[in-house]
């Protein structure tokens, strides 16, 4: 056992299932608020990804200013998403919906090889490409900076959904729409929001990831997938779920692509999916649901 | 005589259209994509048999349509078969890997069926990419062989062509006909109310693996199709999940459900990027966009936007009249009007109330986690007797009905019906034994005509499978036949007479209870589970309730209900149960009852000692 | 008069639910809605708090009329709603259900949200022991409870409360009314749906019996409680079943 070897494949795992965590969390809100999977969460961190690399490398706005930035356009694209692909659509059953979003994922797909090209883009770098020495190994910064960043994150969102009445509306409105309506709290309004958030959640994503591969417009859709996978994985609806699953498929992914096969580096989650699937399809953290006669 | 012979001219010349078309187009670049269009328009067709007619979402369609490509590419190429072996190969190889998806996704709907199949199909590319050994990997196979007709060989695209159109108009037929049988009714019955579907006899496990089979086999053909014709080469890359998903957009843009939909899909999104080559780069955003605007404006696709046109209505009037169904119907009707208006062979069993034990209910309990919904109540039912179950909200009823109809599986306790022991046993199983029921909140086939949701309820009463469904032999029309005239004979028994092809959901609320009642009673049920019946009736329509309960029972049908309108249940049980709490509090007759005083405590919270008194 | 519903219709698709109901409620009354299962009762509140809207019908809220409008602006104007089924927030914390109670008027001094919660917790000493509790992990009456101090928190001069007593064991129901007229008591209007007739007559002032859509029957709660009819109503026993019956018994005793 190379424990070296090792230490850096966790770093790793747990870089990339920091970004896995990332854009499930996003799936996960957005399905408790309106009972809809939105197929085109990859490309909500696409999208992000693109837009800061234009602006760094085409304008060269500085790494700070241009997060900013992009943290606005997601949370106005949030909303302007929710309003074309799921409030036409809110009544109807789940097809029409799985379909549309499936439409805007293309769409913004190929919108962003037409305006960026479809070359692959590099993102220039927040950190140095100097590896760290910890815990007696080399890692890569970039690794660290995405780990640090999900956690204040994570503990941001937890602070905003345990500490502030906005949180708790926001979470009503999840938990029960209609109650919340009688509640006088306004739920289209809440509704917006957690679009807003969970794009924004898919800006981070993309800025995080976009340093360790390369920029291009095919990035979301297995990203959208995997971090689907993870959701299931951690019980589909459980926002702790969809962290853990997200975490433990990316440290899974890393180490199996390197102990059994790297070229089906990218089958271990859906293979990994099916299992669960099989065997215990609420996940880890999810209740069973049965239908009422 | 000439509507009939006016159905079989439609086909005649559409057939024709078909056959001559290579002569009018010459340029070999379009005959390859219109051999493309077929090939996809096989796997599409293979899609709407199990999104369209069962309901299942699958995204892996793409997956089927490579296995089917290599499967007959390996063996042509590689191990020197000749291509008419590669065409079986393709669709019984894809089937079988459709079997291998239908069995670990029985359970799952929705989103979670959507990513299973995605990560099935996904892992197939992977497959196809890695096994070097056996499939080239990401070189892909070339020089894939054209098929020969004795020294003939098949070789440009309009004389491959004639093949594609062959089997294309085959498999479109093969289709059609699956739709109009047994086997198709079972399918939607699955998609529109999987749970009614069950308990009306449907094998819900048997038909979901069958529809990924069936699906999986037309994908492989349409791969068998592509893989020799156009380029002769296939790669891994155009078996994606990308792929997917635009024959799922084919599929739904030319109307779920429809076959002749998916064909007009297929070939609309495959001719149409030709067309709109100026448009380049943004092609595909237009694409994209117009899938959401299809979406939102025409969620039935072309198929329901040309069915709600006038002119499509008048033309499927005329259709359908021609209709074996129609033709029965009509004189069906003509005879009644001659024989004045009673409705005649339908009957049941004829024994009457002759008192043993039917239903033998002892010490059945169900627990939710720590809730006990059912707390061991012991019951029986009296053949032949009318026993209403009665109690307040959450004390335990329905759960039984749900125990007693097979769609839960009790914690302990025993049923048994006529002596044999059906705990635990799957819904259509119990339906087979001879228990029938409908629900409290209406489980219909809402998208079925009345006629075709009558037609399921006898799922368990017939037998024409697949192969007969698709070949029609005589003895499946005879069961045809025989399956419309005894639904007709419910329907008119009670009072559905006239209905037969209107939608099951556009009927008035009293209208749609009473066809769950005609669907129910033609499993020949000997025990008929009732929740609710009179929920929602008003008291005309209620009125009209007792009297056909009557009816059933006096025709050998012994009924249990579940009911809350007092009237009711004084008036028509010969037995009360009173549960509380999920336990038994009180039985006997009517009167027994009304008077026990533990009951009135209990459910109806009303001090009525003076009545009693009075009553006496 | 706080509450003026005047013959409104309610349709649910196909299916017309409500077919002409009018009722009121006075300041400081409890009036109760009663009927059995499928009457309507609920349809009406659901009518009332804008979840559902008449196709016919109007109705007036201290003089302001309400018909129609969205269930958010009725909760602000001054109707508070205990649904049927509790539907307390399963994960969030007693608090948290209580506070969000208080969302019609978020903008008042904290000080007066302050003094409600404590008046909750008098009403309700197991709310205040429980209050980090999660949702979920409460009983169905202590629920119940939860729903109700919720419902009191938005300060609402109306309450309108649904089958408050549904799926509670007897000696909590007993409890349930109890706080109830302690609330009333206190200066809440109280519209009360319930299908146990008894023990909601005897803390009610005025009740309307509602039979599949409309009203068959309002008078004072004494009055009804001694009304054959009401007796009738409840058990099947009304005449003509009785004589279907006895021709029944007779049929078979011939054969």
């Amino acid at each position: 056992m190379d424990w070296s070897t090792n230490l850096q494949m966790i770093a790793a795992g747990l870089a990339m299932g920091s970004i896995y965590a990332l854009v499930a969390l996003g799936f996960v809100l957005i399905f408790n608020a309106v009972n809809v999977v939105n197929f085109a969460q990859g490309e909500f961190a696409m999208v992000p990804a693109f837009v800061t690399v234009w602006l760094m490398s085409s304008l060269n706005i500085p790494f700070a200013l241009t997060c900013v930035i992009a943290v606005i356009f997601m949370g106005i694209f949030g909303i302007v998403f929710q309003r074309i692909a799921y409030y036409p659509l809110r009544h109807r059953s789940f097809l029409p919906v799985v379909i549309s979003t499936i439409g805007v994922g293309i769409f913004l797909k190929n919108g962003a090889q037409i305006i960026f090209g479809a070359e692959p883009l590099s993102m220039p770098r927040p950190t140095s490409a100097t590896a760290l020495k910890m815990l007696g190994v080399f890692v890569d910064p970039q690794y660290v900076v995405v780990i640090l960043c999900t956690l204040a994150l994570l503990g941001f969102q937890y602070f905003f959904f345990e500490k502030t009445m906005l949180g708790k509306k926001m979470l009503a409105t999840a938990q029960d729409k209609e109650m919340a309506r009688l509640l006088g709290i306004p739920v289209a309004k809440m509704i917006a929001i957690t679009f807003a958030y969970s794009s924004i959640l898919g800006a981070a994503a993309g800025i995080l990831v976009g340093p360790i591969f390369f920029v291009t417009k095919d990035m979301g859709a297995m990203l959208g997938l995997k971090a689907f996978c993870s959701a299931i994985l951690g019980g589909f609806g459980s926002v702790p779920g969809a962290i853990m699953g997200g975490i433990f498929l990316g440290v899974i992914e890393v180490f199996a692509s390197y102990y059994i096969s790297s070229a089906y580096r990218d089958a271990f989650a859906f293979i990994i999916l099916i299992l669960v699937l099989l065997l215990r399809p609420q996940g880890f953290f999810g209740e069973k649901i049965a239908e009422k006669a | 005589m000439t509507t009939r012979l006016n159905r079989l001219l439609v086909p005649a010349v559409l057939v024709v259209a078909v056959l001559i078309l290579p002569r009018l187009v010459t340029s070999n670049y379009w005959m390859n994509l219109i051999n493309l269009s077929i090939s996809l328009a096989v796997a599409c067709l293979g899609l709407n048999i199990v999104l369209g007619y069962a309901g299942q979402l699958s995204l892996a369609q793409a997956a089927f349509w490579g296995v089917g490509a290599y499967t007959s590419a390996i063996l042509t190429t590689q191990f020197g078969l000749p291509v008419w072996a590669g065409m079986f190969a393709a669709f019984f190889v894809a089937a079988f890997f459709g079997i291998l998806l239908g069995i670990p996704t029985l359970k799952l709907s929705g989103h979670y069926l959507a990513m299973a199949t995605i990560g099935f199909g996904i892992i197939l590319q992977l497959i196809l990419v890695n096994a070097i050994w056996l499939t080239k990997g990401s070189d892909g196979i070339t020089q894939i062989p054209s098929p020969w007709i004795g020294s003939f060989e098949l070789k440009a695209p309009g004389d491959f062509y004639y093949v594609a159109a062959v089997s294309l108009i085959l498999f479109t037929w093969g289709a059609i006909h699956l739709k109009d049988s047994r086997v198709g009714r079972a399918l939607m019955a699955i998609r529109e109310n999987e749970m009614a579907a069950g308990t009306a006899g449907v094998d819900t496990t048997y038909y979901k693996i069958l529809a990924f089979t069936l699906s999986a086999g037309y994908a492989g053909f349409g791969g068998w199709l592509f893989a020799h014709s156009c380029s002769h080469y296939i790669s891994p890359d155009t078996f994606s999940f990308e792929q997917s998903v635009i024959m799922l957009v084919m599929a739904v843009l030319g109307g779920n459900g429809s076959a002749i939909g998916s064909i007009v899909g297929a070939t609309l999104l495959t001719l149409l990027p030709e067309m709109l080559r100026f448009l380049k780069d943004s092609y595909m955003m237009f694409y994209a966009a117009g899938i959401v605007a299809i979406m939102i404006f025409m969620p039935s696709g072309i198929a329901g936007l040309v069915k709600s046109m006038p002119v499509s209505l008048r033309l499927r009037a005329w259709w359908n009249a021609g209709s074996t169904a129609a033709r029965q119907v009509a004189s069906a009707a003509a005879a009644r009007e001659n024989s004045g208006g009673k409705p005649n062979a339908f009957s049941i069993e004829d024994c009457t109330g002759s008192g043993e034990v039917l239903l033998s209910v002892k010490g059945l309990a169900k627990h939710f986690g720590g809730l006990k919904a059912v707390d061991g109540v012991d019951m029986e039912v009296r053949r032949g007797e009318i026993q209403a179950l009665i109690g307040p909200n959450g004390s335990g009823k329905t759960t039984i009905l749900n125990m007693l109809s097979g769609l839960y599986v009790p914690t302990s306790g025993e049923i048994a019906l006529d002596g044999a022991v059906v705990t635990g046993q799957k819904p259509h199983v119990i339906t087979a034994h001879g228990v029938a029921r409908t629900f409290q909140n209406i489980r219909l086939f809402g998208e079925l005509t009345v006629l075709d949701n009558v037609l399921i309820g006898q799922h368990s009463r017939s037998k024409a499978g697949l192969v007969a469904g698709i070949f029609r032999p005589g003895s499946q029309r005879t069961e045809e036949a025989a399956l419309r005239l005894k639904a007709l004979e419910a329907l008119e028994f009670v009072g559905l007479r006239g209905k037969e092809f209107a939608e099951a959901k556009s009927l008035p609320y009293g209208r749609q209870r009473v066809l769950e009642l005609a669907r129910a009673l033609v499993s020949d049920p000997k025990l008929l589970l009732l929740d609710e019946p009179a929920a929602g009736l008003n008291a005309a329509e209620t009125e009209a309730l007792v009297e056909l309960l009557f009816q059933i029972r006096d025709r050998g049908i012994t009924i249990l209900l579940v009911e809350h309108d007092m009237s009711l249940v004084m008036n028509v049980s010969d037995h009360i149960t009173v549960l509380n709490f999920g336990k038994k509090i009180a039985e006997g007759s009517a009167d027994e009852v009304e008077h026990n005083q533990e009951v009135i405590d209990a459910y109806l919270g009303m001090e009525v000692a003076t009545e009693v008194s009075n009553d006496a | 008069m706080m509450l003026d519903v005047k013959e409104i219709e309610t349709w649910y698709g196909a299916i017309q639910a409500l077919k002409g109901i009018s009722l009121d409620v006075n300041q400081g009354e409890i009036v109760s809605l009663l009927g059995a299962n499928g009457a309507g009762k609920s349809t009406t509140i659901k009518t009332i708090t804008g979840l559902l809207a008449p196709a016919k019908g109007r109705i007036e809220f201290m003089g302001q009329v309400i018909t129609g409008k969205e269930p958010e602006d009725i909760a602000e104007i001054g109707i508070a709603c205990v649904p049927e089924g509790r539907r307390i927030f399963p994960g969030l914390t007693v608090l948290d259900n209580l506070m969000l109670g208080a969302t019609p008027r978020e903008n008042a001094p904290q000080a007066d949200i302050q003094k409600d919660l404590g008046r909750v917790y008098e009403i309700f000493p197991q709310l205040k022991e429980s209050r980090k509790r999660l949702g979920w992990t409460l009983s169905g009456g202590q629920q119940q409870m939860l729903a109700i101090g919720r419902g009191l928190m938005s300060g609402s001069k109306l309450l309108l409360l649904d089958e408050p007593s549904l799926g509670l064991a007897p000696v909590l129901v007993q409890e349930v009314f109890r706080v109830i007229k302690e609330i009333n008591g206190m200066g809440t209007t109280i519209l009360l749906v319930e299908q146990n007739a008894r023990m909601a007559l005897l803390i009610t002032h005025r009740g309307f019996v509602l039979e599949t859509g409309k009203v068959m029957l309002t008078d004072t709660a004494a009055n009804l409680l001694s009304n054959e009819e009401m007796k009738a109503h409840y058990l099947g026993a009304h005449a003509h079943v009785k004589e279907a019956r006895q021709r029944r018994r007779s049929e078979r005793g011939r054969v």
